[in-house]
């Protein structure tokens, strides 16, 4: 009796999350799915009839905007700024992390706070404090020292998403590593960051993507056109007189590519990373 | 092979108002078999993890081989642990979670192999080597943290109720095989559990706990035969020893307790060490109640049993035995008797049960300490 009766109430009863689904599902992939087709259009056709399909796919555009501009360069330069950020992140983030969520000593608490509070402040208000920095210290206008802005500004992010994983490894497992016979810094790459590698990933999946799209501080602390990185690349095709719009398409769908490719290679882990509680 | 000694161990963990051990003092011998036993917050484990040097000292020492270790990291210990949970390392298999304390140790290739084959074939792990943690069962896990420390050998094992998520039967199987590896290894060994099965079929000798402190050390027979406080005699057996007040009454042949209008000569006891005393406790275990005259054992003297009307409360049949609830008239404690499966007493009888008076214990009602048998 019972399962008949949710026999056919169930579809009725996840019509509304379907449909949820839906809207959601149009809302965030139809421009999406409108730039991908633009990308392939040429300016004057688009400006003939914007949401029309491909007539023909021009293909040779993507070569296009790779010649065309600098966007060899920009590419290059997002790949070293975006790489080296995300790998620092996730090395010195996830040494915070086993820290904070591993040990208790004078001031812990006072650290967690200060760190974590990174996150409140929005991104407009230091920028003016570093930029006199980076002047300073002679890193306005280098890749190194947009790396490290990022890095700094992304830390706090990154330690507060993997010390919630790492304080859910049973503390009997270190113990049982140290009656192994490991030290400290040895427990922390045998056993935290293995076990971790689903939060591990989740980390640099975010931090990549969003600093892959990073637009403020590049535009602020890079001037020179040959350190540009790609969001800064894009611009270029919006010109100071006219809007190249098929060619803002071109080089959105080419500034995306590495993030799907990463999305897609690591999502199902990234998943788990945020979902998993217990670790045995 | 080592002797651990700890000397007047003190732990307060910090923002906790009450220390969780208390001046502990205890000396585990070379090759021996010591069982922590106590109730649950007792602080077994704190002590255990001291040992181990898991946890920081608050006062008083750790020596293994007469050599003091309370700044030693638990690194450089040697010892093993096994925990109640077993912490398997779940990122590796069955292989790497035995081989990881000998690589650390720079044991050669070839001789891990060698080591790790042998215990797990001893444990039954062969087939498993190359598993992880989550695909073998709760048994199969617990031999894994066994073979873990095995594959070591240590100097020290420790051992943190290690079968408690064990089910009934292969509890029992395990707690087996652990004794046998423990008589063929001979490594030293401190268990901890709260189970008293365990604590007497395998220590040598049990130490028990009580509030963070040692209440009484000793072979389990022989604390089981004189506990040293109430709470030793309750907590060891079950059902635990009865315990009723009792009135003293002294005559010229000896002093005498009065049970509810019964009068029990304590013939074990010199009146000298009774003067002081007008009320006491009276420890019977429940197997030395008996309800019938001839059970007490052939050859005893008639004169050692006195008779005691009870009324039986509750008959609870436990197959081999059968345990009575009864009442005495004037005691409001109910004692607890364990007779014969063939008994005919059902609730609501009036019967007489004879209580065996070699087997009474005194105890002060103040103290709570056992007052000694001197005669
Ligand atoms: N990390 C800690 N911080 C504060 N108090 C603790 C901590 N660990 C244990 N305690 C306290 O110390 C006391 C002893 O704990 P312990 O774990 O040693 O008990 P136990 O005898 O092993 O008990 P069980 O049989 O339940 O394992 C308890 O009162 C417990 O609440
Ligand atoms: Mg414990």
């Amino acid at each position: 009796m019972a399962p008949q009766a949710l026999d056919w109430r169930s579809p009725l009863r996840r019509a509304p999350l379907l449909l949820f689904l839906l809207v959601y599902t149009v809302v965030s992939g139809g421009p999406f799915l409108w730039v991908a087709i633009m990308s392939v259009r040429t300016t004057p056709e688009i400006f003939a009839s914007p949401y029309a399909l491909p007539s023909r796919f021009h293909w040779e555009k993507f070569v296009d905007a790779w010649t065309r501009s600098n966007y060899g360069t920009y590419f290059w330069n997002s790949i070293i700024v975006v790489v080296t950020a995300v790998a620092l992140l996730t090395i010195i983030g996830a040494m915070v992390a086993h820290c904070l969520a591993r040990y208790r000593f004078p001031g812990d608490r006072l650290i967690r706070f200060v760190i974590l509070s990174g996150m409140i402040l929005p991104p407009q208000l230091l920028i003016l404090s570093l930029f006199q920095i980076l002047l300073e210290y002679h890193l306005y206008n280098t890749l190194s020292g947009l790396i490290l802005v990022y890095v700094a500004g992304h830390l706090a992010m990154t330690v507060y998403i993997l010390e919630g994983f790492f304080a859910q490894i049973p503390q009997d497992l270190f113990d049982a590593a140290k009656m192994d016979g490991y030290g400290d810094f040895e427990i922390f790459w045998r056993i935290t960051l293995p076990i971790g590698v689903p939060a591990l990933f989740t980390t640099v999946t975010l931090n990549f993507i969003i600093l892959w799209n990073e637009f403020l501080y590049a535009v602020v602390l890079l001037t020179e056109d040959d350190k540009r990185t790609l969001p800064l690349g894009i611009m270029h095709f919006m010109g100071s007189h006219q809007l190249d719009v098929g060619m803002v398409a071109t080089g959105l769908m080419i500034a995306i590519g590495p993030v799907i490719i990463l999305y897609a290679l690591f999502s199902d882990t990234m998943i788990k990373g945020m979902t998993a509680g217990a670790v045995r | 092979m080592a002797e651990v000694a700890i000397e007047r161990l003190s732990k307060r963990y910090p923002r906790s108002s009450e220390a969780a051990v208390k001046e502990v003092s205890l000396t585990v011998a070379d090759g021996e078999f010591m069982v922590l036993l106590g109730p649950s917050g007792c602080g077994k484990s704190t002590v255990l993890r001291m040992i181990a040097g898991l946890e920081p000292i608050t006062a008083g020492t750790v020596a293994i081989d007469g050599k003091v270790v309370n700044e030693v990291p638990a690194k450089a210990r040697d010892i093993a642990m096994v925990f109640q949970s077993y912490a398997l390392y779940p990122h590796m298999d069955v292989f790497d979670n035995l081989a990881f304390g000998l690589r650390r140790r720079g044991v050669p290739t070839g001789e891990i192999e060698r080591r790790v084959g042998l215990a797990a074939a001893k444990l039954g792990l062969s087939p498993f080597l190359r598993r992880k943690p989550h695909a073998l069962s709760g048994g199969q896990r617990q031999r894994v943290a066994l073979g873990r420390a095995i594959v070591r050998d240590p100097k020290v094992f420790l051992f943190d109720e290690p079968l408690s998520n064990l089910d009934a039967a292969l509890r029992v199987s395990t707690r087996n095989e652990l004794i046998r590896q423990q008589q063929e290894i001979g490594t030293t060994t401190i268990y901890v559990t709260h189970d008293q099965v365990e604590a007497m079929t395998m220590g040598h000798r049990i130490c028990i706990m009580d509030k963070g402190e040692v209440v009484q050390i000793g072979k389990p027979l022989a604390v089981y035969r004189d506990p040293a406080t109430t709470f030793v005699a309750r907590f060891l057996g079950n059902p635990p020893m009865n315990l009723v007040p009792v009135e003293l009454s002294h005559e010229d042949g000896g002093a005498a307790a009065r049970l509810c209008a019964t009068g029990i000569a304590l013939r074990q006891w010199s009146q000298r060490t009774l003067a002081g005393h007008r009320t006491l406790l009276l420890g019977i275990r429940p197997e030395d109640l008996h309800e019938d005259r001839r059970e007490a054992g052939a050859g005893s003297d008639a004169d050692r049993l006195v008779p005691l009307p009870v009324r039986v409360a509750a008959v609870e049949p436990l197959g081999a035995e059968t345990l009575l609830v009864l009442t005495l008239d004037g005691l409001s404690a109910e004692v607890i008797a364990r007779i014969g499966r063939d008994t005919r007493l059902r609730a609501g009888d009036r019967a007489t049960i004879w209580l065996d008076t070699a087997a009474i214990h005194l105890f002060d009602p103040g103290t709570t300490r056992a007052i000694p048998r001197d005669l």
